[in-house]
């Protein structure tokens, strides 16, 4: 029982790109997912009983059908539609229409718990309904959503792992490769899953800073 | 002018508004006293658009409030002022003050905000401009209120508990704002608990009692005792007001 | 290659996959819950050096891809410990650990859900720990928890689509191979996804049933 991890070393640079690929697909499919399930999430509480059942209808599949098939569904149908995209940008699409579900609830939960005062003095005001929601009642429910948005951005994350299979050489399909090449699967597979530990904690933390940046006006100053 | 006309509003079953008839012209200030569940706030909420009217009719100057476009336009005329300020927290005093201004009359940014700040300092408040409702005491939010409300010209304000949820200091500094306004022509119609301060500044007092509305006459005669006081309920729910 | 259609025949080996899935979905499921409540547990009696190392692979196994879980036993152990590992094996390995770490943290929540003076009224009547555990703890703990376990089951079903990655024939394999066969992927990632649809759904429905007895039978829901 040998443990070498120093032959890792050479690789470090092609694994350091496959991460960079990881962070970019899901920055990327962090935004998608946002504003996807801000859509959703005004649908759902619409007062239009159609888009409250469809809106509800895509959430509900999305939420319980596994990724990878999702992931497969676009990355082999599309091309049978005549629509030829790479593994990155199908990759993006699948994690923001999946991410979108959960964002969605999340925001959702983040318009309901808007105090009906605000909204009342907006609406007597006289503000459209485009405008109410674009100025009073997303912003709102964003900054409150920051935290359970972290973590849907975590979970993305993690999930990302899966674009290997599709032929993405992010973070996991680097390691893949350079298995295939050091004979070392132990020691890159351990050292892969620090790697990623160590992502998720990174983004938490930039969560709980961005969440106190953004609601810092909102709290009560302390007297 | 704002007609009230044969207003009935059930929530459910239960009645809150049974037949109320008000009229209010331009320059009139109108107080409406009564116990908790008579149906005052209500009344207002119903001439604003916030409750839809289950009978009669509401016209604010010739727009039928339960005319969804009609409503729009009568909204732009009419500013209302919460018990509970229901500033929006995320924005700062003057974003919160300019926001209609800028979105529904379409007005400038430049004209918008120079408004508001002359709002401001005519309610005192003139250097907290750049701060946030979160920051501000109970009494300084609900005069950003009133700026918001008045940044819009409204022809009438309405004005729906406004110092309940205020201490006593923060009352007194919201209520000498209100009383120059009165002064100054501004068309408004109050639902309050301050009954000295009704006196004071209104030119008529209405009474609602259980949805009814029982007494309507200019504020002499009101307090007269062959007028108001001639009611058993008025006299009734002043005496309890003063025992207070 | 002869590109052949759909045979009645595929619906068995459909069906043969989901069964696939859904006993190693049981099977961790089970091990896992064993293994996360004995972790809760050993962390209730506060042991002292068990408890730490506890936390942290739990933590290290909630916040790390399964996918890159799997490879690691599957392709990694072998190669540590010289031993051979089947797909099955290394696959119901890695899902009963990560079911058992993400267990461990809703147990743990639960017991500590329960009010301090609830536990110390019990010590100083002279119950024991284990017997505070028994007949205090666990019964509050499991009703607060029961919602989130069933939450977390769900989760896990899907999850164990990820093991077609390592070459277990599960559903999603054999999607893989109807998809390589009738080249129409359209109609089998639906399929596919429509089958993993309904089993969630069976899932959260047995749950939900299970719940409405369990609470039917005891009376003091939440003092």
């Amino acid at each position: 029982m040998r443990l070498d991890l120093s032959v890792l070393l050479p690789h470090l640079g092609f694994l350091a790109h496959g991460a960079l690929l990881t962070a970019e697909a899901c920055a990327l499919a962090l935004i998608g997912s946002v504003v996807m399930g801000a859509f959703v999430a005004i649908a759902r509480t619409s007062s239009s009983a159609l888009l409250q059942r469809v809106s509800y209808l895509y959430v509900d599949i999305f939420r319980n059908v596994p990724f990878i098939v999702q992931l497969f569904f676009l990355y082999y149908g599309l091309p049978e539609v005549g629509i030829y995209i790479d593994a990155f940008t199908t990759g993006v699409i699948a994690l923001s229409i999946a991410g979108g579900a959960y964002a969605s609830d999340v925001i959702r939960a983040g318009i309901l718990a808007i105090d009906q005062g605000i909204i009342e003095a907006a609406e007597v005001s006289g503000l459209s309904r485009r405008v109410l929601f674009t100025r009073i009642v997303l912003p709102i429910a964003l900054r409150t959503s920051v935290r359970p948005l972290g973590s849907v951005l975590i979970n993305m994350t993690l999930t990302s792992s899966i674009l290997s299979t599709i032929t993405l050489n992010e973070l996991t399909g680097s390691a893949q490769i350079v298995v295939s090449q050091t004979y070392r699967p132990f020691e890159v597979y351990v050292v892969l899953l620090v790697v990623y530990a160590a992502l998720t904690y990174l983004v938490s933390l930039a969560i709980a800073l961005l969440h106190r940046r953004l609601n810092r006006d909102m709290m009560e100053a302390v007297t | 002018m704002i007609r009230v006309e044969n207003v009935r509003k059930s929530f459910g079953q239960t009645p809150v508004l049974d037949g109320v008839d008000l009229t209010i012209a331009p320059g009139e200030v109108v107080s409406i006293l009564g116990s908790s569940g008579s149906g005052k706030s209500t009344l207002i909420r119903c001439i604003n658009g916030l409750e839809r009217l289950s009978g009669g009719r509401i016209m604010v100057d010739e727009f039928d409030v339960s005319m969804p476009k009609e409503l729009a336009e009568a909204r732009k005329r009419s500013g209302t002022v919460f018990q509970l300020f229901n500033l929006y927290p995320h924005m700062t005093v003057l974003g919160n003050i300019t926001l209609a201004p800028i979105e529904v009359l379409k007005k400038p940014r430049g004209e918008a905000e120079a408004r508001a700040r002359a709002l401001l300092e005519s309610v005192g408040l003139g250097g907290r401009a750049d701060a946030y409702p979160a920051q501000l005491s109970g009494g300084q939010r609900q005069r950003v209120g009133i700026c918001r409300a008045l940044a819009m010209q409204p022809r009438y304000l309405l004005l729906d508990e406004v110092t309940s949820a205020l201490d006593p200091e923060m009352t007194a500094e919201v209520l000498t704002i209100l009383a120059k306004l009165a002064q100054d022509g501004t068309t408004m119609l109050f639902v309050t608990h301050e009954v000295e301060f009704a006196r004071q500044i209104s030119d008529r007092i209405v009474f609602l009692d259980k949805g009814r509305l029982l007494v309507d006459l200019p504020t002499k005669d009101f307090f007269d005792n062959s007028g108001g006081m001639a009611q058993p309920r008025v006299a009734q729910f002043l005496s309890k007001m003063r025992k207070d | 290659m002869r590109f052949t259609d759909f045979t009645a025949f595929d619906l068995v080996l459909l069906a043969q996959g989901l069964g696939v899935n859904l006993a190693l979905f049981l099977g961790t499921s089970l091990i896992g819950l064993v293994i996360g409540i004995a972790w809760a547990i050993v962390r209730y009696y506060r042991v002292p050096v068990l408890s730490a190392f506890i936390t942290f692979f739990s933590e290290l196994l909630k916040n790390s891809p399964v996918l890159v879980q799997l490879f690691l036993v599957f392709f990694g152990l072998p190669g540590l410990l010289h031993i051979r590992v089947t797909p099955v094996t290394a696959a119901a390995i890695t899902l009963s650990a990560n079911t058992a770490a993400f267990v461990y943290v809703i147990a743990v929540s639960g017991i500590e859900s329960i009010g301090r003076d609830q536990l110390e009224a019990a010590r100083v009547f002279g119950l024991s720990r284990w017997q505070v555990l028994r007949h205090i703890v666990a019964p509050q703990a499991a009703a607060f928890a029961l919602g989130p376990l069933i939450a977390l089951l769900v989760n896990q079903l899907q999850v164990t689509s990820l093991i077609s990655v390592i070459g277990v024939v599960d559903l999603t394999k054999i999607g893989n191979i109807l998809n390589m066969r009738t080249l129409k992927p359209f109609v089998v990632w639906t399929a596919v996804g429509l089958l993993y649809f309904a089993a969630a759904k069976l899932v959260a429905f047995a749950g939900s049933r299970f719940e409405k007895r369990l609470r039917a039978h005891s009376a003091w829901r939440g003092l």
